[in-house]
């Protein structure tokens, strides 16, 4: 927002350059952002937040720079001399919406020449980037600027009985706003009427058929104050943003009304002459008011802020910016809190506007006169508060293992959006899906509509991306959120794509296949004592054959999947996985299992059988005999070929046999494998095609 | 033995010493001069009970002289040789080191989380715990109890994806704090990172970012025990050098706010390009926790304060790394996540 210094100085000379002043207002809260030589004088570009309506104005910045700088504050001059008659004889108000318009100060000036602006409007509006229309409208606007008060002027002898009444629209009423939109109102908006019709937006915009024009002689200045959640209802269903309207939503000073409509009053009489009535139509809500109050302990503000406070200077800051001060013993005050800093320190903004409130929170205090104090001089501490806390989660535990668990794996981290969209939500089986997706009512593109239920769609497009970049081979992993359905928790699942070979000959290239993929998963759930099945399935999304659920401990519903991709496009087969990690918990601690000091014997078994026997089999069937001394047993050679039976498969398995306290014979390895040999072989040995 | 005769044998011993081409040369020639049957050198000292008794001791003497001269040269060839066998040996086991090694292929955790474990371990260094939540929030948890009332501008900010079933994207992960203090009483300190979503989508802005928010409440916490958090934390994510400045601000869950900076690290404060020759880089917005939000978690603010803070771990991980760009995080190009070291 553009401020004029040399404007902000009508009102506090603080005997200082535009520069120094733009520092203390930063180091205040109001951020200068910009300082612009303009003709002599400086523009600050202001971030005004939106708990500070009051600074959006030239005299609420003045106000703060004289509590920084301690120089006296003048307010404008308001000097009017009044007809006879009064304006309560011409004009009437009624306030309908009472609630919507608590307050509503009318005047009327009559004979006005409406025309030109003089120089000096012209050339203050200027300063701040806003065009000259009339003197009357100029006037109104300077005035916003002035005292941020929305001003509006009405063309008297168009309202259908000088009347003013504040009510919401009716239904399907229309009005055409200043800016030539004929527009279709609702029951939610304010509007100000006549006695007849709809003749302006309350807050918002003017009518066009009411506006002060050049043939305009007698003119009706509204100084209002509306409900801030009633106009930004009717701004936003209307989408129309002003100055006006931005600040009632933030809300505006609700005592300035009366001031406000002087101020512009003596402003017209001054510049485009006529007769001023006598006094105001001013009508409130009697039931409303905008006090506030709170107590002010400087011992525990300088607790607080971590800063020794001196109780003068807090004084003389928060007396600067208008608050009322009442000692009521040493360092403490009763404080009145001024009107237009009400609706940023109500203590329960819950409650409509106007409606008693609460004894102010101290601390909305502490923050006026820590921010007036500045935060540079404030000690640097840290909290007593007796104790570490927990430390790590065990969620946030998991999550750095299976992270740290894959990347030591080769598997290089990726992060993707947690939407995709409608066509990659059926792609893959995902994990816990039930029902419909969560969708996205805005989304930011088609492409971004579905909360993802799977992560595959995303983790898939980043190895695309690789593979189209030239890459031979990629790795990817990721761990994020699913989002099942309606009424479900989210659910944390790590996935991984993978697939190409790695380096040259020199290497030892070897290309990627399933067993990579599989070894990956299972090393992971190894890592967290878990113990994973895989049972062969049909999935979406996979080359049939070879897609396979994952089950873990004794439950037969599916905790992930994997297989080979069905993609067709891909430079190089591509495998993926996917797999809750809430199962990968923090198991009890286990002793370790202490290694035989005595050698072990390996020895080597080689079955012929059918290759629709699976390894699963095999290895449950060794489980089951519960050998002897046998501490490992594993793959090391599947043969299909020249001397093996078509149908059928070599398979052989190393065993390692070791005992705890003593070397084994010859002999005793040799009984238990040939007891396993047999066992194997009269179960699955090859009995020639069936 | 005579001058002559000595001189004799040293001159046939040099003469065959000098035809030593190998081993079996060598160990020819040590057992036909010193071995310990039929050596010339024994079989000499055998004579000398043969040699008149005035000559017997210059001819003792000979003789030793002789097997002296013997053994040095003995001991010199054999040093020839083994260098030479060593050499040998060596050609036939020679590689070129400096071949490449064969690397394992590393795998790379991704800038944003090596920044995210960066910072909470700071924090749990600092006594802190984390707090996770939800991505999918309800308004209440992301703003009401934030006190941002509804239909209010600072809503406006936020920017916020919602959902069709009137839920929403957290717009940050303040609504964990608001979790935790709803389920625990002070002393609080926890930290809480995660993905945040905003309605923004250019070069700048991601749909999809991440953010740490730091939250500490208990009896007598000030403004200046977050200064001091701040600034410890800053000095261990950044460098120990690195300037911290309050300002300010506006938050509406937080009162007062500020606006925290921090001495540009490209220049160290000089002023560049990258903070507009500032020196400074806003980097973190922080705060007292406003006594509204306080009440809304049932936390008597005349009893505890504390403070909150909140940072873009994208950002952080965009300055560390020099990533220009904050949508090339989420290509996930492995030519890229590969320079990132765990
Ligand atoms: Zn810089």
């Amino acid at each position: 927002m553009e401020f004029s210094f040399d404007w902000i100085c009508q009102y506090v000379d603080p005997e200082e350059e535009a520069s120094a002043v733009a520092e203390r207002l930063t180091a205040a809260g109001l951020a200068v952002e910009g300082q612009e030589v303009r003709q002599g004088d400086v523009i600050f570009d202001v971030d005004v937040t939106t708990n500070r309506p009051d600074c959006m104005n030239h005299l609420g910045l003045a106000r703060e720079v004289s509590a920084l700088t301690g120089k006296t504050l003048t307010s404008p001059d308001t000097d009017i001399l009044e007809v006879e008659q009064r304006t309560a004889d011409v004009a009437e108000v009624e306030l309908q919406d009472a609630t919507g318009c608590p307050r509503y100060v009318a005047r009327v000036i009559r004979g006005v020449e409406v025309g030109p602006s003089p120089e000096w409007l012209v050339k203050r509006l200027a300063s701040i980037g806003q065009r000259s229309i009339n003197n009357i409208v100029d006037i109104s606007n300077f005035v916003l600027w002035e005292l941020g008060q929305p001003i509006h002027a009405f063309d008297l002898q168009k309202l259908s009985r000088a009347k003013i009444l504040v009510r919401r629209a009716r239904e399907g009423e229309r009005l055409v706003t200043l800016d030539g939109e004929d527009r279709e109102l609702d029951p939610e908006i304010l509007v100000i009427a006549d006695a007849e019709k709809a003749v302006a937006l309350a807050g918002i915009m003017g009518g066009l058929d009411s506006e002060v024009t050049e043939s305009s002689a007698d003119i009706l200045i509204e100084s209002a104050h509306f409900d801030p959640t009633r106009i930004r209802l009717g701004a936003g269903l209307l989408g129309i943003h002003t100055d006006a309207n931005h600040r009632f939503e933030r809300g505006a000073d609700p005592e300035v009304c009366r001031l406000a409509a002087d101020r512009v009053t003596s402003l017209v009489a001054e510049i485009a002459g006529g007769q001023v009535l006598a006094g105001a139509v001013d009508v409130r809500n009697s039931s409303l008011d905008w006090q506030l109050a709170g107590q002010l302990d400087l011992r525990r503000a300088s607790t607080f802020g971590g800063v020794e406070l001196d109780g003068e200077q807090a004084v003389g800051w928060l007396e600067g910016i208008g608050f009322e001060m009442e000692a009521e013993s040493a360092g403490v005050w009763q404080v009145g809190v001024p009107s237009w800093r009400y609706y940023d320190m109500r203590p329960d903004p819950t409650r409509p506007a106007g409606e008693p409130q609460p004894a102010v929170f101290e601390a909305d205090l502490f923050e006026e006169v820590l921010r007036l104090h500045g935060f540079d001089s404030i000690s640097s501490t840290l909290p007593d508060v007796g104790g570490p806390d927990a430390g790590s989660s065990a969620g946030h535990w998991r999550r750095e293992g299976v992270r740290r668990h894959l990347a030591i794996c080769g598997y290089t981290e990726a992060v993707t959006f947690s939407f995709y969209d409608a066509e990659a939500e059926s792609r893959f089986p995902g994990i816990g899906r039930q029902g419909t997706p969560l969708l996205l009512a805005n989304p930011i593109s088609e492409l971004y509509t579905v909360m993802q239920r799977s992560l595959l769609p995303g983790l898939l497009e980043a190895a695309e991306f690789n593979l189209r970049r030239g890459a031979g081979s990629v790795r990817l992993f990721e761990i994020g959120h699913l989002f099942p359905g309606q009424d479900c928790e989210e659910l944390e699942a790590v996935a991984l794509v993978a697939g190409g070979g790695m380096g040259t000959a020199w290497d030892r290239h070897r290309d990627y296949d399933l067993f990579d993929l599989k070894g990956a998963v299972e090393s992971l759930a190894a890592r967290f004592g878990l113990e994973l099945r895989f049972r062969p399935a049909d999935l979406a999304g996979f080359v049939a054959g070879t897609g396979a659920e994952i089950l873990a401990g004794d439950s037969d519903s599916a905790v992930g999947y994997l297989g080979q991709l069905a993609h067709e496009d891909a430079a190089v087969p591509l495998f993926a996985a996917e797999l809750r990690t809430d199962l990968c918990q923090p198991g009890a601690v286990q002793a370790v299992e202490l290694p035989s000091r005595f050698p072990a014997v390996e020895v080597d078994l080689t079955l012929t059988h059918a290759e629709s026997t699976a390894w699963a089999d095999l290895a449950d069937e060794i489980e089951a005999a519960a050998v002897q001394d046998l501490v490992e047993f594993g793959l090391e050679v599947r043969y299909v070929g020249e001397g093996v039976p078509a149908g059928a498969v070599n398979t052989t398995l190393y065993f390692l046999y070791n005992a705890a306290d003593r070397s084994l014979t010859q002999e005793e390895v040799n009984e238990r494998h040939e007891a396993v040999r047999h066992r194997l072989a009269d179960r699955f040995g090859w009995k020639g095609s069936t | 033995m005579s001058a002559d005769e000595l001189t004799r044998h040293q001159e046939a011993f040099a003469a065959e010493a000098a035809e030593v081409r190998d081993r079996a040369d060598w160990e020819a020639l040590r057992v036909r001069w010193i071995g310990r049957k039929q050596g010339i050198v024994r079989s000499l000292l055998a004579q000398l009970k043969d040699v008149p008794k005035e000559e017997k001791r210059d001819f003792g003497q000979g003789v030793n002289r002789l097997k002296g001269t013997v053994e040095a040269r003995l001991a010199e060839l054999d040093e020839e040789l083994s260098r030479t066998e060593r050499s040998l040996a060596q050609e036939a086991a020679a590689v070129d080191v400096t071949l490449p090694g064969r690397h394992p292929h590393l795998g790379t955790l991704h800038p944003v989380n090596l920044v995210t474990q960066h910072i909470v371990d700071i924090f749990i260094g600092l006594g802190y715990s984390v707090a996770e939540g939800p991505e999918v929030e309800d308004d209440f948890h992301n703003f009401e109890a934030l006190n941002f009332p509804q239909d209010h501008p600072a809503r406006d900010t936020q920017d916020t994806l919602f959902l069709e079933d009137g839920r929403l994207l957290r717009t940050h992960t303040s609504p964990v704090q608001i979790r935790t203090m709803l389920k625990r009483q002070p002393p609080i300190r926890v930290i809480c990172p995660g993905r945040v979503y905003r309605h923004d989508n250019d070069l700048r802005h991601s749909p999809m970012f991440h953010q740490v928010e730091g939250l500490a409440v208990g009896e007598g916490i000030s403004l200046g025990d977050l200064k001091g958090t701040l600034e410890a934390f800053i000095h261990r994510l950044f460098s120990p050098d690195t300037g911290v400045r309050l300002r300010p601000s506006y938050f509406p869950f937080t009162e007062p706010s500020a606006e925290v900076d921090i001495t540009c690290p490209f220049c160290r404060g000089d002023g560049c390009q990258t903070c507009s020759g500032t020196g400074w880089m806003e980097i973190l917005g922080a705060g007292m926790v406003d006594p509204r939000v306080l009440e809304n978690c049932n936390i008597d603010p005349s009893i505890y304060s504390g403070f909150a803070f909140g940072l873009g771990i994208d950002r952080v991980a965009m300055i560390r790394y020099g990533i220009p760009n904050i949508r090339m995080l989420f290509d996930n190009d492995e030519r890229l996540l590969h320079q990132v070291r765990i």
